[in-house]
């Protein structure tokens, strides 16, 4: 193998690294899916580094000699159905080997594969909404408000996106309107319970998942990306809290 | 009763939850019943013990190993069933409540509740990380006895 080969291998790698991140996998799995991937291409030793923002990885070989990419992550979010696939991907790629453009191939077809529509999302939201609302202790009236805010909600946040605005604005907007209407539908007669109304929606908004799956990276010993989740999911949950009580104060 | 209700909103509200991870197919109903699974177990250990913590604890356990074994059984990633099984015990209402107390300037809440989600997140944590670690230990061994 010569030098650019690998350093289109290492590319590769390194993107399918990107994209598991992106996808939410654990920082563990992605170090160890690009550390697999470059020693099945005949690598003698790699060394992967990888926190919520960035990946580092440097190759050695007796052919090639020594070769480094350095990565920057953008953002993050839950996608675990394009995790399984980049997932499957990486298994292929360290059985068969494949030529690039084979593996380009395979991660454009996972690129393009669609997700739920905005319909289905939208029903999504009203669930989610309706089930913690109930969960927590609310009635049905509660329930049925919970859902049709979730509605709102969804409709909103995907309004809202479309000015690009900062994410933590965003959150912050989402959660007055949460606030503001939870109570508007109590005042109107049709739920009960504003404060259960509420939580149902804040179950969605809240970054609870985050904040234990933080704790669980320190636990593991990824202890700064742990800290960066933690610091971000208080800061994010933080914002949410700021939100529903300023609506709540103005009731 | 309530119990019952709890448990048919704890696996709707998982499904809602690994729906909008973008889980599909069947797999998206074995992770909405890891949720239901969660609760459950949560529900049996509270018989045993009031502390929050341990229940917790538990249900991380038992849901650790049915995510291990599902992702055995439909080769996926852990975390696909994972995440969404412990969707009904993440504290996040707590954590929220925290937030909504500080907002009020009411520190004693505050303090009660901040300590509760901290010490529920790790309770969880703790248990995930240490089935991880046995079960993927057992499992090598079983792995290497086969072989010999």
């Amino acid at each position: 193998m010569t030098k650019d080969e690998a350093e289109q291998y290492l590319y590769y790698a390194m993107t399918i690294g990107e994209q598991l991140l992106c996808c939410g996998a654990e920082v563990g799995r992605v170090e160890d899916t690009i550390r697999r991937i470059c020693l099945a291409y005949g690598a003698s030793r790699a060394d992967v580094f990888s926190i919520t923002s960035s990946i580092v990885t440097t190759i050695y070989g007796e052919n090639f000699g020594i070769c480094t990419q350095t990565r920057r992550v953008p953002g993050m979010a839950n996608d675990l159905g394009r995790l399984d696939d980049l997932n499957q991907l990486s298994r292929f790629i360290c059985e068969f080997r494949p030529k690039p453009e084979e593996i380009q191939r395979r991660l454009d077809v996972i690129r393009n594969k669609q997700g739920y529509s905005f319909r289905t999302q939208i029903l999504i939201y009203a669930v989610i909404s309706g089930s913690f609302s109930v969960f927590f202790g609310g009635d049905l009236n509660d329930m049925i408000a919970s859902a049709l805010i979730g509605i709102a909600l969804k409709l909103f946040e995907a309004f809202v996106k479309r000015g690009a605005l900062n994410s933590l604005l965003t959150v912050l907007l989402c959660c007055g309107a949460g606030g503001v209407l939870s109570n508007l539908t109590v005042l109107m007669g049709l739920g009960h319970h504003a404060d259960l109304i509420s939580i149902g929606n804040i179950m969605l908004l809240i970054p609870g998942i985050a904040f234990t799956n933080s704790l669980r990276d320190m636990f593991s010993g990824d202890t700064i990306t742990g800290l960066i989740r933690c610091m971000e999911s208080i800061l994010l949950a933080l914002v949410v809290g700021l939100g529903f009580t300023a609506a709540n104060l103005l009731f | 009763m309530r119990e019952i209700i709890q448990l048919i909103v704890s696996f709707t509200g998982s499904l809602g939850f690994a729906a909008l991870f973008n889980i599909h197919g069947k797999k998206l109903w074995f992770a909405a019943l890891g949720g239901c699974l969660s609760w459950a177990v949560y529900l049996a250990v509270e018989f045993v013990t009031p502390s929050p913590y341990i229940c917790g604890f538990w249900s991380t356990v038992a849901i650790t190993l049915y995510a291990e074994c599902m992702a055995r059984v439909h080769k996926t990633p852990v975390t696909v069933f994972l995440v969404s099984a412990t969707i009904p015990l993440i504290p996040g209402a707590a954590l929220y409540r925290t937030m909504n107390w500080m907002m009020m300037r009411n520190w004693t809440n505050f303090q009660k509740d901040g300590i509760y989600t901290i010490l529920f997140a790790a309770s969880m944590a703790a248990g995930m990380t240490l089935t991880t670690i046995a079960f993927r230990m057992a499992w090598r061994w079983m792995y290497r006895q086969r072989r010999m």
